[in-house]
């Protein structure tokens, strides 16, 4: 049999079809991948890079390699500690909130037998907007003075008109409560869809063991729950420590540095004050800060 | 009984507090585009009033119109969705159905750039393309809107190339149907539900960023997200007009989300369930 | 075309990492045969199909259909057809279009898929069906659309992959009988793995018997339902199963509960033997092995005996005029030929 020797052996039929398998795939995913490495991995080298620079667009004689020069001064840097604080106090309250009312919520509207057509319907609205109009609207027709319907109220309420987005604390408030208002939603929604498929009979089950409603909620309801509170929470985090449009728009970070979270501190800097080297310095600083505690949560989802 | 009502009537209470405190925003910002700017600034608000589309027909065809922004807006989005999804119905049919040594790992990639906060790339990117030229150009922010559509897209369409069983390409194989054929005529028709929903979601998510948009955009590219501020300045603030636009901004996204409803959540958590191992 | 679908393995070996799903598997297929690879889940026979369909690659050994060493083609380019477990028709396909996709993929004409797939369909009688989508169709006519898809190319080889397990039991039955005759005015080879062995029996001409990644017995169902090669096939092939009894054998007879029988094996000599019984051919007789009815499984026209023969357990099959009563003591024996003998160590037919 002359031909058999020009036949490969067996064995090679697997690494044949696994190469072809293997080229296949590389051809499917090479333009995926050629974007995401030039969008995403070269900008984040190009950061480490220019954060090593001395780089200022309207100084531009001055640039040149400064090493960890704009890490030093990060390090020493007031601004900068005071906007990862008011990071993680945005972080940790909208989170917070979100969760609990969302929470609270898909409780409540779970146990409706008419008219949960209408909150999943009403949940969305919130949640498909652009943080930027979102950010507009409440800036102005709920937060203006007087004429704005949360100032309004409060001055019914004998409150009085208060400078909602001028005085220090009360823009931070605000600017929690409008991202808890348009992401409660999503809390809510994943809840809802949880709560929703968790099976009934088990709950017919404690009933019959005679647990109490709130024995119901703590023993079974919430630890069922967990996995889908601890993605929100996750999710809910990294969008967070990243919110850009919402502030800005209604604050800018203001007033002062009141409201000025790490992300908008990188922003300013980069492209307010025109300091690219230490808007990078920064924004890689905010990478950091947010793989850390993603590194944080993760190993929480993971503790059980 | 009777504590049984009182409760009944509380959670109505509180419940319909939500609805409200959720629709409220949206419907004043609704009916403040249909008020001249007196009535806008009317104080105790009005609440009645006669309606005008003075507003609408200002920001439309005024001197300041936002027609050309809202087609920057579409522009943007609808060509960020078109190479997006040419780019990622293959990238994740490969992740999803193929064998091939390191597909974790590329799959775990996808999920990690994710994770890069946005100012990180638009500082380089903005250097970058300020030496090319392409700020203000859609091809600039288009590229850049790649950043986050892609993994997002990605990740959506495995869940959805995911269900459909193997023996389908296997039987394709048989009948004598190639590699790409298999995927063309047999998978993709298969996954028609999946693409339409992402489409939906990344049109969504390009037509509602704002970071790039605003660093990126110039007198000829500029999304509506970014015009709006045309309307409030230091000096004065344009209210009716302002809601006009604020309205058309969120027409489009509205529409969509609410013809999307019944995806919403699994196109809001999608990567979060693969990301940190199985539920 | 004559001795089209002629199928050879040699020496198949398939690994799963540490694990060998294959162990050196050699078997011929003759032309135009209908052949079973039967055995229980995990035995081997779905690789085995597998890897003649090329879906799977073997770790060693070599494929051959017609004499063409196939082991490294793509399974697009065996020319060969496979009804598919859970029928893998395409959802959102016609029945039609269904059916004229291999002959697409064939770059065949409009004019000769048309009637190409007419010719199918009614071969399947399901003419009347060509416009409906596959979730438009009951099980047993999407059973029916993946045959005529499978028939429709005129392929070499007919796979068919357990392709009755999805339908109930009373179509399984017909269609089983339509399969053949399918099969047989086709004149086409086919190759049909199942875990059922009534179906095996049934169907195919010869049977393939694997077990734990080995083929057991090769051959005719009669002849392997007659003459089961070991201990694992005995208990496999016959339902209920058939009786299995440790015991010694010694010059031509072995000795059950104290009590001899006579052999077809002429031997001298003494030596561990496991007898075989099938239920059907204990017979009820005075003189033989006394025992005790424990339990009686009435099936209509049988009926199934739980026996208790000092501590061995024998179950044996009579038919329905004379069912003793539970709890009735009587004697039982088997004829010389109905006695299967195996080795105790090797498991092997003596």
């Amino acid at each position: 049999m002359p031909h058999a020797a020009a036949t490969p052996p067996a064995g090679d039929l697997g690494r044949v079809l696994a190469q072809r398998e293997r080229r296949f795939a590389a051809a499917l995913l090479a333009p995926a991948f050629v974007a995401l490495l030039a969008t995403t991995t070269f900008p984040l080298l190009f950061l480490i890079g220019t954060s090593t620079f001395r780089m200022d667009l309207a100084m531009p004689f001055a640039d040149g390699f400064v090493g960890l020069e704009n890490y030093r001064t990060l390090l020493a840097d007031d601004r900068f500690w005071s906007s990862l604080l008011v990071s993680l106090i945005y972080t940790a309250s909208t989170v917070v909130l979100q969760v609990a009312l969302g929470l609270a919520l898909a409780l409540l509207v779970m146990d409706m037998k008419r008219g949960q057509g209408w909150f999943r319907v009403v949940a969305i609205l919130p949640v498909v907007l652009s943080p930027a109009v979102v950010g507009m609207i409440w800036r102005t027709f709920m937060l203006a003075p007087e004429f704005g319907i949360v100032d309004y109220l409060a001055i019914n309420a004998g409150l009085g008109s208060q400078n909602w987005l001028g005085d220090p604390t009360l823009a931070m408030v605000s600017v929690v409560i409008i991202h808890t208002w348009q992401w409660t939603p999503f809390a809510f929604m994943v809840l809802l869809a949880s709560l929703a498929s968790l099976p009934e009979d088990i709950y017919e089950a404690a009933r019959l063991d005679r647990a109490s409603a709130w024995q119901r909620f703590k023993r079974i309801t919430l630890p069922l729950l967990r996995p889908a509170i601890v993605m929100v929470v996750i999710m809910r985090t990294m969008v967070a420590l990243t919110a850009f449009a919402a502030i800005f728009t209604v604050t800018g970070g203001g007033p002062g540095t009141a409201t000025e979270i790490l992300n908008l501190y990188a922003y300013r800097k980069s492209f307010t004050e025109l300091s690219i080297g230490y808007g990078s310095a920064l924004a890689v600083a905010l990478l950091v800060v947010t793989i850390l505690i993603s590194g944080v949560l993760f190993a929480m989802r993971r503790a059980k | 009984m009777i504590a049984k009502r009182i409760r009944l009537v509380a959670v109505l209470a509180i419940t319909l507090l939500f609805l409200l405190a959720w629709v409220f925003p949206i419907l004043w910002s609704v009916l403040n585009s249909l008020k001249t700017d007196s009535d806008v600034l009317a104080y105790p608000p009005k609440l009645f009033f006669s309606p005008t589309l003075e507003p609408y027909r200002d920001v439309l065809f005024g001197s300041a119109s936002i027609l050309p922004n809202l087609v920057s807006s579409f522009v943007i989005s609808i060509g960020t969705t078109i190479i997006t999804m040419l780019m990622a119905v293959p990238a994740a049919y490969a992740l999803a159905r193929l064998r091939f040594r390191g597909k974790k790992f590329a799959g775990f990639y996808v999920l990690a750039t994710q994770m890069l906060p946005p100012v990180g790339i638009i500082i380089p990117y903005f250097l970058i393309l300020r030496n090319i030229g392409w700020i203000d150009t859609y091809q600039g922010i288009i590229l850049i809107y790649l950043s986050f559509s892609l993994p997002f897209a990605i990740w959506l369409l495995v869940s959805y190339f995911e269900d459909i069983p193997f023996e389908m390409e296997e039987a394709a194989y048989l009948d004598g149907a190639s590699r790409m054929k298999t995927l063309w005529r047999i998978i993709i028709p298969q996954v028609r539900g999946g693409i339409a929903v992402t489409i939906v979601f990344v049109f969504l998510n390009a037509w509602n960023e704002f970071l790039f948009a605003v660093v990126l955009s110039g007198n000829t590219v500029r999304p509506v997200t970014v015009a709006m501020f045309n309307f409030v300045s230091v000096e004065q603030t344009l209210w009716a007009k302002l809601a006009a636009v604020s309205v058309l901004a969120m027409l489009p996204v509205v529409i969509l989300g609410i013809v999307a409803q019944k995806n919403i959540v699994k196109g809001l958590t999608v990567g979060a369930v693969k990301g940190g191992g199985r539920r | 075309m004559s001795g089209r679908g002629q199928v050879r393995f040699e020496d198949i070996v398939k690994m799963h990492g540490e694990f060998a799903a294959l162990k050196g598997v050699t078997f011929e297929i003759e032309p135009g045969e209908f052949f079973a690879l039967l055995g229980p889940s995990g035995s081997g026979k779905s690789t085995t199909l597998r890897i003649l369909a090329g879906l799977d690659a073997p770790s060693a050994g070599r494929v051959y259909i017609d004499g063409q060493d196939i082991t490294t083609a793509d399974a697009r380019d065996r020319d060969i057809a496979m009804v598919f477990q859970s029928y893998a028709l395409y959802p959102h396909m016609t029945v039609y279009e269904n059916i004229a996709f291999p002959l697409e993929m064939a770059r065949m004409s409009k004019a000769e898929i048309v009637p190409a797939v007419q010719e199918a369909a009614r071969k399947v009688a399901i003419e009347h069906l060509l416009q409906r989508k596959p979730g438009q169709l009951s099980g047993g006519q999407q059973q029916r659309c993946a045959l005529a898809r499978a028939i429709v190319r005129k392929a070499r080889l007919f796979l068919l992959d357990e392709p009755l397990s999805n339908l109930d039991a009373k179509l399984r039955l017909e269609t089983r009988t339509e399969l053949k005759k399918l099969q047989r005015s086709l004149g086409v080879t086919a190759v049909y793995v199942t875990h059922d062995q009534e179906e095996a029996m049934t169907l195919a001409d010869r049977m393939a018997v694997f077990m734990a990644g080995e083929i057991q017995q090769v051959g005719r169902p009669a002849d392997v339902f007659a003459r089961p090669n070991s201990i694992d096939v005995a208990a496999f092939i016959g339902s209920p199963p058939m009786n299995l009894i440790p015991a010694r054998y010694k010059d031509g007879g072995i000795e059950i509960a104290g009590h001899r029988l006579e052999t077809s094996l002429k031997e001298s000599g003494e030596r561990d033997v496991v007898v075989g019984i099938r239920p059907g051919a204990v017979r009820i007789a005075a003189g033989g092995i006394p025992a005790v009815v424990e339990l009686v499984e009435d099936l209509g026209d049988t009926a199934i005996l739980d026996l208790d023969c000092s501590g061995i357990s024998i179950r044996a099959r009579v038919s329905d005029g004379d069912v003793p009563r539970e709890g009735t003591s009587l004697s039982i024996t088997a004829r010389a030929p109905d006695i299967h003998l195996f080795d105790a160590t090797t498991r092997r037919r003596l």
